[in-house]
């Protein structure tokens, strides 16, 4: 389904912030956002609805008013928009030129978790040494 | 001509397939019926970029949204929590975080301790040898020496090691005289065999393509075979058939049919929603299905300046705190609870609230997810639930499933003393938090989604008119029907329940191999 208004939606909903994150409607993210709503129970009519409820003018709105229009159908039904906001989220994380972002600002490497995982230094027992010094803690039992 | 069995095990998870191990012995046949499929963990979503959609589908924790083949609906319109259940050959393991407590001996005592619930027909001691065999199988990771809890034999691999954040946690618990120690888990920190070591991605959730964390496939279904265990997948047991104070058989339905076997012994391990489920209509006593008990769970997050990639490590078994687990009635509370710290999640988990509220969308969102991303902690407060009078698996007067079974109700309201624990932990988590760093804290009061611990609904006991079942699992009235899962529990501590039911199931395979007169010779 091709949603005119869904850019709009989308660059209102994550916008960016014009330097490092790329706004999500701009960066082309609408035709995978429509698919992973459709891919979630009462996704794809949670998307129709709340794009349905936008004014025609709403792409040309200045991003304030767009805002407050966006809160105002959220309130009507939180969890109409809810789906609609996961759908948008979902989309957004997992595309490859935002996980780039990601990596750079983060150091979250743009991979999946496996095969390499992350390394870790191994336990120190040294640390428990205040633990141990206090003793138990835990209640003994008589045995029948 | 109906096919027999010796022995009839339904649910290939946590208890059923140690359950089958323990019991097989030459010559009997032992059949495991599962509703699920096996799951190829080699293949686990942490191998692909979109791993963490599988976590809102196919590895959804509520099987109301995930709405697998295999999957039942639970009615939960009555309940405070919602169900967390996992449908495969390893059940709900194949789906979980691997922290591995045991109970405290004081677990077993709450009666006779501090006059709430009931003492269990067995104590803590009688359950160690079998805690200590299943240790051994899972391949626990953790460190002896714990002042929180009894000696205990050395697990089988070292503790899994902290990250920068849980750290830094550590030394806000040694700032504050609490205690804390590195997680019990079922997960290998060391390599064997065909299990290789933990290398800390993170989301133990969707499977280990590593073997590293175990589930109760990885560690005993190679095995139960190797004993002539037989596995039967996509088998939904829709009945059992009752003669003259014993059961004669089950009926099951898969792929090709609906099928009736009959069976010498029969044991439930389908989780308390499944066995309930089964019991229902078979047996007519007025305790089935009441006093369930859950683990009320409360988040409590931590936000740090600086980034402590706080996304590395297994996400729920780095370290906890019992400071807070016994009584202390100036708490205002009976009993206790856990702090268990949780890592940092990905990125889109992140955004979506983690362990609570959604970021913000809008012009907010992009600075907030920045703030919050690799520099968050959390830690969960686990309260050990007493059994309330109104809490209860019942079964819909209408509703049915597509085997005609009826749908399950979950019907739970978190008590009074539960909610006090939880205001109370929450502040002591916090400050926990705070004296670790955290600038900022944030509070999910109560997880919605943390049905993952179902117990009580059968419970054991010597009595037959306040228990369902005796000490070991045998359902009181019907000779040859046990109940091996946590519906046989009489507390929930605080605690995760899957080694305590793990041993009471190699326990109770232990206890009906020597009354059928079949000894096999290594014991616990």
């Amino acid at each position: 389904m091709t949603y005119p208004l869904l850019p709009a939606l989308l660059d209102t909903l994550l916008p960016g912030d014009g330097a490092d994150w790329p706004a999500a409607g701009a960066h082309g993210v609408a035709a995978r956002m429509d698919d992973l709503a459709a891919g979630a129970p009462g996704g794809s009519e949670a998307l129709a609805a709340v794009l349905e409820a936008l004014p025609a003018d709403f792409e040309s709105r200045p991003p304030e008013d767009r805002e407050t229009l966006l809160r105002r159908i959220d309130a009507d039904d939180p969890d109409r928009f809810a789906r609609v906001v996961t759908a948008a989220y979902n989309a957004y994380y997992t595309d490859p030129a935002v996980r780039d972002v990601i990596e750079r600002l983060t150091g979250y490497e743009n991979r999946p978790p496996q095969p390499l995982g992350y390394d870790l230094p191994p336990f120190d027992e040294s640390l428990l040494d205040a633990v141990k010094a206090r003793g138990p803690i835990w209640r003994a039992v008589p045995e029948e | 001509m109906t096919e027999s069995a010796d022995i009839a095990i339904v649910g290939a998870g946590a208890a059923g397939l140690a359950f089958a191990w323990k019991v097989a012995a030459p010559g009997l046949k032992v059949v495991v019926l599962e509703a699920g499929q096996p799951v190829d963990q080699r293949r686990a979503p942490s191998l692909d970029r979109d791993w963490e959609l599988a976590l809102q589908t196919r590895y959804n924790a509520n099987p109301n949204i995930r709405q697998g083949p295999a999957d039942y609906p639970v009615d939960d319109s009555d309940s405070d929590i919602r169900p967390a259940i996992f449908s495969a050959v390893g059940g709900s393991t194949v789906r979980w975080g691997a922290h591995f407590p045991r109970f405290r001996p004081s677990d077993f005592r709450t009666a006779s301790l501090d006059g709430v619930g009931r003492d269990w027909p067995i104590s803590y001691a009688d359950l160690a040898p079998w805690y200590d065999l299943n240790d051994r199988m899972m391949a626990t990771a953790g460190l002896a020496g714990d002042p929180g809890n009894p000696p205990r034999a050395p697990r089988p691999c070292p503790p899994l090691p902290l990250c920068p954040a849980t750290r830094r946690l550590a030394k806000g618990f040694d700032r504050l005289g609490w205690h804390w120690w590195p997680s019990d888990a079922a997960i290998r920190s060391t390599a064997d065999g065909a299990r290789a070591a933990c290398n800390n991605c993170g989301p133990c959730g969707v499977g280990c393509p590593r073997h590293a964390r175990a589930s109760a496939d990885i560690a005993y279904l190679d095995a139960a075979r190797a004993r002539g265990v037989e596995v039967r997948a996509g088998a939904t047991v829709t009945g059992l058939t009752v003669k003259g104070g014993a059961v004669t058989g089950l009926r099951y339905a898969d792929a090709g049919g609906a099928h009736d076997l009959a069976c010498a012994e029969v044991v439930l391990a389908g989780n308390a929603l499944g066995t309930a489920r089964l019991l229902h209509g078979t047996l007519d006593h007025p305790l089935l299905g009441k006093g369930l008990m859950m683990h009320p769970t409360a988040i409590v997050t931590g936000l740090f300046e600086d980034d402590l990639k706080s996304w590395r490590g297994p996400f729920a078994a780095s370290l906890v705190s019992q400071e807070f687990y016994e009584t202390d009635t100036a708490r205002g509370f009976t009993r206790g609870f856990q702090m268990q710290a949780l890592r940092g999640q990905g990125p889109l988990t992140t955004a979506l609230g983690g362990y609570g509220l959604p970021l913000a969308w809008g012009r907010a969102h992009a600075p907030a997810f920045t703030q919050g991303f690799g520099r968050s902690l959390s830690l969960t407060v686990t309260c050990d639930d007493l059994a309330e009078d109104g809490n209860r698996i019942e079964m819909h007067p209408t509703r049915r499933d597509r085997h005609g079974l009826p749908v399950p109700r979950l019907i739970y309201r978190v008590g009074e003393n539960s909610l006090k624990m939880l205001a109370y932990g929450m502040a002591r988590a916090g400050e926990a938090l705070c004296a670790a760093g955290a600038g900022q804290i944030t509070v999910n009061p109560l997880s919605r989604n943390a049905g993952f611990h179902l117990m009580g609904t059968a419970r054991m006991g010597t009595d037959a008119a306040k228990s369902l079942a005796d000490p070991h699992g045998r359902v009181h009235g019907l000779v040859n029907l046990s109940v091996v899962d946590a519906s046989v529990f009489v507390t929930a501590a605080a605690v995760n329940p899957t080694p305590t039911l793990q041993a009471i199931a190699l326990r109770s395979a232990d206890a009906m191999q020597a009354r059928l007169g079949l000894v096999r010779k290594e014991t616990a």
